[in-house]
């Protein structure tokens, strides 16, 4: 009970420490809360499982999208990583059994995240330089791969344990996911490899100067970014059975908007991966709240756009007006100084002439 | 850079080696020439390559491509990186445009309505951009917005509009033997070329994507500059919309998505376009010329792999690696001028 208490005392501290964090759970409520009372199927334990569902893939791309940002950069390539992913494992679970397709499809996804990384640090390129250029590299793996074809398991129910419901509301998928936001997220905020990358993304120059290098912390990033790409694209192949060397790209902006939602910042070194998660869980009601109210999904792509919009619009407002306050604050600051070297003077002339 | 050729173009054969082996690494250098070696065999052996025909068919394929990169390259240019709206902003307009001719507005009203819905579209991106958003983050989200609305819009169908009609000569017309869309790929080159060299404009477009900060204490905010190269960018893309439109007699909001050419989207085709052709993305350095240059590049490569018989997996392919190599070659070239942004 008493570290109950400790352990909610600590996370109110959090959430009133963290006005973005605040922001997105009230968010999260409120889609919630509105589909919930407008829908009388959406508040239901299937749902649960529904959201638990998407979540799995969604919040992979989240992190990994989170995770670039907070390191200043963002990976373009994501999508298509994914689909390449997709497609190995559907094509080699029939020959290897899904467990082994699985780890080759995770293992060369986050050997090309590593890759990447070590370009980008090595070249000193932007990673939106270099991730649209493996964008349309990795899309043309994965058409290769696939021979231009949709891929397709022969016998569908190989990978029916990766949905197998588990302790209510999960599966093995989502609770692999789980665990790799818990790892992530213990890496990120308690180990130095993950302090370095908020240091890259919020300040470079003054990391750069004082001896962190920027190879390691790239590496990692994209490194764990092509990891959760990998494993997101698996788990959307294994449970449709199918992959296209096309497909995945919606993944992108999705995952965006959940990292702006989780207040990340886009001038980095900002976010964290519990706002991820809450991010993607508001993307999840939205998306699963109007697959409900029967929305075709072209619409779903409008109301994902418009949320990145307004989400941009309130976070470049909000460093408008802090600017602004901040200029004040200066002027007001010089003017309170001025005055008040001025009031000594004129003491000091008065007490000499006194 | 100017310098460099100049002295590239008047000396001797072997002191041009020697300059060569000299200014560049030798990762470079083998890149290069291993690049040129394929390109020269696969120019050699590809069945009826060297044909006038087959060349005016390659510069036919790069015009569409080459339209819109050349609107991308002034945002490229001024500093904004690029905009992944660009081929939604197309599918916007494809719609507006098929819309109004099967209403029966005739062509020049269609045209007109088409250029100002893409005018608002680039103005929207251009003003947040301008106020401090990321260029690919808003766009990225426009891109969300505009697929939506055309979708929207039209419903999620084919629009189409019935032969004869007014816009039949920009979509299959042709001149001294060369198709409309051809001329206007190469006018528009040639226009936007001259506006960047001597227009005020353009000298404030590279002036800001090259020192922002030096572009601000002259008077030179990157607030209008967003806007004025997005509404480019924006209409460039509609122009490339109706004259596909027209040739089509029809619109699709798919069109430009993975369907269209060989080469996966539009969108990142074009980016590829600008970038192959030797841009600097991160702004002030380049021109519109290299990215006509850079389309008409892609596409003979395109063509190459064509007449070679080879599907549309290793295609993209080579795009991307064409890409990805063109990213290195210049960023190792141009190391230590414009290391760090």
């Amino acid at each position: 009970m008493d570290t109950e208490t400790g352990m909610f005392t600590r996370l109110k501290n959090a959430v009133a420490h963290n006005p973005d964090l605040a922001f997105a759970i009230l968010l999260a409520v409120c889609v919630y809360g509105y589909f919930a009372f407008t829908n009388e199927f959406f508040a239901t334990h299937r749902t649960v499982y529904a959201i638990m569902e998407r979540f799995a893939v969604l919040g992979l791309v989240g992190l990994a999208l989170t995770l670039c940002i907070i390191a200043g950069e963002i990976d373009l390539s994501i999508g298509s990583n994914a689909a390449l992913a997709a497609v190995i494992v559907v094509r080699f679970t029939d020959s290897l059994g899904a467990e082994t397709a699985l780890l080759i499809a995770v293992a060369t996804s986050t050997t090309i995240g590593l890759i990447q990384g070590y370009f980008i640090a090595y070249l000193r390129v932007r990673a939106i330089v270099l991730t649209v250029g493996t964008l349309m590299l990795l899309r043309g793996v994965a058409l290769f791969a696939a021979e231009e074809k949709t891929v397709m398991l022969t016998d569908f129910t190989v990978p029916d344990f990766i949905s197998e419901k588990m302790l209510g509301y999960f599966s093995p998928a989502s609770l692999l996911v789980i665990l790799t936001f818990v790892l992530v997220g213990l890496f990120m905020n308690y180990t130095r490899f993950g302090r370095e990358i908020y240091a890259i993304g919020g300040a470079r120059k003054e990391a750069l100067a004082s001896g962190i290098s920027l190879k390691r912390p790239m590496i990692i990033v994209f490194a764990i970014s092509g990891f959760c790409a990998g494993l997101g694209g698996v788990i959307i192949g294994l449970r449709s059975g199918t992959a296209q060397a096309l497909g995945l790209q919606y993944l992108l902006l999705a995952g965006t908007v959940a990292a702006f939602i989780g207040g990340v910042s886009i001038l980095g070194g900002r976010g964290g991966v519990i706002g991820a998660a809450i991010g993607t869980l508001t993307v999840n009601f939205l998306n699963t709240g109007l697959v409900f109210n029967v929305t075709p999904a072209f619409m779903v792509q409008l109301y994902l756009g418009i949320l990145l919009m307004v989400v941009i619009m309130f976070q470049t407002g909000s460093r408008i007006f802090d600017d602004h306050q901040r200029r004040d604050q200066v002027m007001r600051d010089v003017d309170r100084r001025r005055e008040m070297f001025l009031e000594k003077k004129r003491a000091a002339a008065a007490s000499g002439v006194g | 850079m100017n310098t460099t050729a100049n002295v590239y173009a008047s000396a001797s054969p072997a002191s041009l080696f020697n300059r060569i082996i000299q200014n560049h690494s030798p990762i470079v250098i083998v890149l290069v020439a291993l690049f040129l070696a394929v390109f020269l065999y696969g120019m050699v052996t590809a069945p009826n390559f060297l044909t006038l025909f087959n060349l005016k068919t390659i510069v036919r394929d790069a015009a569409l491509v080459g339209i819109m990169a050349i609107g991308l390259t002034f945002v490229t240019l001024s500093g904004n990186f690029f905009l992944l709206s660009m081929k939604e902003t197309a599918a916007l307009s494809i719609i507006a445009f098929a819309t109004a001719m099967s209403a029966g507005y005739g062509f020049e009203l269609s045209f007109l309505f088409t250029m100002l819905i893409a005018l608002a579209a680039g103005v929207l991106q251009g003003a947040l951009i301008g106020l401090g958003g990321n260029p690919i983050v808003v766009t990225l989200g426009a891109a969300g917005l505009f697929f939506g609305v055309a979708s929207w819009w039209s419903e999620n169908l084919v629009v189409s509009f019935r032969r004869p009609h007014g816009a039949e000569w920009l979509g299959s017309g042709s001149l001294f033997g060369l198709p409309n869309i051809t001329i206007a790929f190469i006018l528009i080159s040639i226009t936007a070329e001259i506006v960047l060299r001597y227009s005020t404009f353009g000298r404030q477009v590279y002036l800001i994507g090259a020192n922002r900060a030096a572009g601000k204490a002259t008077g030179h905010e990157n607030f209008s500059m967003a806007i004025k190269t997005c509404a480019i960018a924006s209409i460039c893309s509609a122009f490339v919309a109706i004259a596909f439109s027209a040739q089509v007699s029809s619109a699709h909001v798919n069109y430009f998505s993975s369907e269209f050419g060989s080469s996966g989207d539009m969108t990142i085709l074009v980016i590829a376009t600008v970038m192959v052709g030797g841009n600097s993305i991160m702004g002030g350095f380049g021109s519109t010329l290299r990215s006509s240059l850079g389309a008409v590049f892609i596409s003979t490569v395109d063509n190459m792999m064509v007449l070679h018989g080879f599907n549309s997996g290793p295609r993209v392919l080579a795009v991307g690696l064409m890409i990805v190599f063109s990213i290195i070659v210049f960023a190792l070239v141009r190391r230590g001028s414009r290391a760090q942004e």
